[in-house]
């Protein structure tokens, strides 16, 4: 945890850990872009993992949060992400509208249990 | 929606106006999701003790959420520098297949290195998806002013997101303060519901979700190499294995 605590750490590690190696593929883009077949096997497994990576973090904040989301009982969590999930399908697929109802999900559920 | 397409300069050299034409444009329905994901994002960023200048930082020069929330997630999960630098970089090879998809829209005239390494830099799902909506409807020459100007201000909108994230969650009464910090996970989960179109997509995601939690805390902080390089890449072999059972 103490690696980001300092401003000039956080700094250093946002340009170091952040900024370049995510930036090196957009130079890349730029670089080499013409020609490269987007269907390959490489860059279909190179887009299942980036999948799975996202799927994975974001599983993890629900899942084993470690700030003020631990005072939520799980199912309230899944409930909120559910009814995002949910809201996004039934309303014309717009983004906005399933965060929106997760988030009243979540913080009426909260609310209700007394809790944070 | 936009006024940007019918209003446009003959001359070339007013590249100060495609510019601004490119800002008036960032104000839009995307715009306002990422608005709000962002304040998901600063409110995150101060419940795991994240510095704000740090943050601001990271949604300029990283300009994609995932790789943000990978990198602040996995350093509140005490994941490892390196192992950290390596998911960063998978999660973002996505970004090639967008800048070279959207390049020849944001080109301009001229082929010129420096403006499109400028524009590039501006490329995530946002600019990807608006990119190919608008750019088609702005004259050429105006093109890579209108990406910047358009870029700019999808990022400018973003930075003031996660300064209100951040600065909010102190200020917010209980259960808001805890409904912000859902706002990445749930508006993340809803993107990948949107884009995952083959059965391979819908694979990685639940290998990367079920793998997460039983992962957690391995030796080396190496959590999202197994999740994510693991489930990811076996989603996309047992994909190829099934094909070819089929074929």
């Amino acid at each position: 945890m103490s690696a980001y605590q300092s401003e000039f750490a956080a700094i250093m590690v946002v340009l170091v850990i952040g900024f370049l190696p995510n930036e090196v593929w957009r130079v890349l883009g730029v670089l080499f872009g013409r020609g490269i077949d987007e269907e390959g096997a490489w860059m279909q497994w190179v887009k299942a993992v980036a999948t799975a990576l996202l799927a994975a973090v974001v599983a993890r904040l629900i899942l084993i949060p470690n700030g003020a989301l631990v005072a939520l009982p799980l199912w309230l969590r899944l409930s909120a992400v559910g009814a995002g999930v949910g809201g996004f399908i039934a309303l014309r697929r717009s983004v906005l509208a399933g965060v929106l109802l997760g988030e009243a999900v979540l913080a009426g559920g909260a609310w209700w249990l007394g809790v944070a | 929606m936009h006024s940007s397409s019918n209003s446009p300069p003959t001359e070339s050299g007013r590249p100060l106006l495609w510019f601004l034409q490119g800002m008036h444009a960032s104000i839009s329905a995307p715009g306002l999701v990422l608005m709000a994901t962002f304040v998901g994002f600063g409110g995150l960023m101060h419940d795991i003790g994240f510095p704000i200048v740090a943050g601001v930082l990271s949604t300029i020069l990283i300009w994609a959420l995932p790789a943000q929330v990978i990198l602040i997630g996995g350093l509140a999960a005490g994941a490892s520098l390196p192992a950290l630098a390596i998911a960063v970089c998978l999660s973002g090879v996505r970004l090639f297949p967008m800048v070279v998809s959207l390049m020849p829209l944001m080109r301009g005239r001229r082929s010129n290195i420096v403006v499109e390494l400028i524009c590039a830099h501006f490329v995530a799902v946002t600019l990807w998806v608006e990119g190919f909506r608008i750019l088609p409807g702005v004259a050429r020459e105006g093109r890579p002013a209108f990406t910047i100007g358009i870029g700019t201000g999808l990022i400018g909108i973003s930075c003031a997101g996660t300064l209100l994230g951040f600065y909010l969650t102190s200020a917010l009464p209980g259960p808001l303060a805890v409904a912000l910090l859902l706002v990445t996970p749930i508006s993340f989960t809803i993107l990948l519901v949107r884009n995952a179109k083959a059965a391979v997509d819908w694979l990685a995601i639940g290998l990367g979700a079920a793998l997460s939690p039983l992962v957690a805390n391995s030796p080396g902080g190496l959590d999202l190499f197994w999740s994510g390089v693991g489930g990811g890449t076996l989603a996309f072999f047992a994909m190829r294995l099934w094909k070819r059972r089929r074929a």
